[in-house]
């Protein structure tokens, strides 16, 4: 019994990627039933481990019952959505109403992005942190780039110590949340793919350096306001769906909303960001991949 | 699809919520209730009842306790809510005004 059970419940809790709580108590709720089940079979006469068997054929598939299970503890409530979708907002605003160049108003967003994504993961990290992670996490990338840009090769000597350890609390926090859930790691990084394929569509090297970046940023404003509105409304959708293959659908769209913007934004020659949306639709890939690896 | 699985499918919540509204009850009672009192006609996959549980449960139509029994096994004991109840009586009467209307459709009486 322990033997069967055991391997039923580890398919079953291969299969449901949510909080690990509520995972461990379905799981054990399921033990429970086999218990009682087999122990009814064996009272009317059956081996312990015909009865095991049954009781497990008559609980049904696993994925099945994780499928079920996953949908009915994925969906967030609105409230979830609306604080998942609101950096998303802060960000479109700032651009909206040309207040990205203000210093103090920038600050304000910053701050409230550590203040969210610090309260949440203390709170057990709930759905709606994601997002707030992938803003909180953009300064520590973007610090890395910048300082290759110091002047006499102290760049490279600041990026070799800094950007270990940036790569470490990256990849701490990647991992940490792919744990639970491979699409809320996608769903983390999507801010971060969004603006880096806007500042690429700027140009690359020294033709970003010596244009006037920030006023061509500022040419494509309402562009950029269609992106981030485009990760806002995914988002939302994410956040509300049921189904598993909507949420990579919702996951899927605003990028190539995006890319249409930065195509319509730049008639056309969008430098570097194929290949960043290349790679950012390739990380949206990986959960559809590891979710099939999962059922096999 | 098959008409009866659609039908019991449609009607789940309020079986659910019928049979622990007499009493508290865990899991493996509610299917073996089940199965005793429609003679054996409502017959499924045991395990899909957990999933119409939780999301009874996240409705804030259930509530699960989980209780050690004296052999030191443990169960999770669901108990209706309030809103439950409230729930319950409407769909009731909703079923009872569509059951009606079936049988003066298939059963029309004769004057």
């Amino acid at each position: 019994m322990v033997n069967h059970a055991s391997h039923y419940l580890n398919r079953f809790k291969a299969s449901l990627r949510i909080d690990q709580t509520i995972r461990d108590g379905a799981a054990a709720e399921l033990y429970a039933h086999l218990e009682d089940k087999t122990r009814e079979l064996e009272e009317e006469g059956l081996s312990r481990e015909e009865a095991s068997r049954i009781a497990i054929k008559s609980l049904g598939s696993p994925e099945l019952i994780a499928e079920q299970m996953y949908e009915t503890h994925a969906q967030g409530s609105w409230k979830d959505a609306i604080f998942s979708a609101l950096p998303h907002l802060l960000v479109a605003a700032l651009f909206a109403s040309y207040y990205w160049r203000n210093v103090a108003c920038v600050s304000i967003v910053l701050a409230l992005t550590v203040a969210m994504a610090i309260y949440g993961w203390q709170r057990g990290k709930p759905i709606w942190i994601f997002p707030w992670l992938g803003y909180y996490l953009m300064p520590v990338v973007v610090s890395a780039i910048l300082l290759l840009s110091l002047p006499q090769g102290w760049g490279w000597i600041a990026a070799l110590i800094y950007i270990p350890l940036a790569l470490f609390v990256f990849i701490h926090i990647v991992r940490q949340t792919a744990r639970r859930d491979w699409l809320y790691a996608s769903l983390m990084l999507a801010p971060m793919i969004v603006t880096f394929t806007w500042f690429s569509s700027l140009g690359g090297g020294n033709q970003f350096l010596t244009t006037d970046w920030a006023a061509r940023l500022q040419t494509n404003a309402i562009w950029i306001v269609v992106s981030f509105i485009a990760l806002a409304a995914g988002t939302v959708a994410f956040i509300r769906v049921r189904q598993r293959r909507y949420k990579i659908v919702s996951l899927v769209v605003p990028p190539l909303v995006i890319l249409l913007a930065v195509l319509a934004s730049s008639g056309g020659h969008i430098a570097w960001s194929w290949l960043l949306l290349i790679l950012s639709l390739c990380a949206f890939a990986v959960p559809l991949w590891m979710q099939a690896k999962a059922y096999q | 699809m098959n008409y009866e699985r659609e039908l019991l499918k449609g009607n789940t919540d309020s079986l659910l919520l019928c049979l622990i509204s007499h009493q508290p009850t865990y899991g493996y009672q509610i299917v073996k209730e089940l199965e005793k009192r429609s003679n054996g006609y409502f017959q499924f996959k045991e395990g899909t009842l957990y999933p119409a549980l939780h999301r009874l449960e996240k409705d804030n139509l259930i509530t699960g306790k989980w209780q050690i029994l004296p052999n030191g096994q443990q169960r999770r004991y669901y108990y209706i809510t309030e809103r439950g109840q409230q729930v319950l009586a409407r769909k009731l009467a909703t079923w009872q005004d569509f059951s009606t209307a079936v049988k003066s459709v298939i059963q029309p009486e004769t004057t």
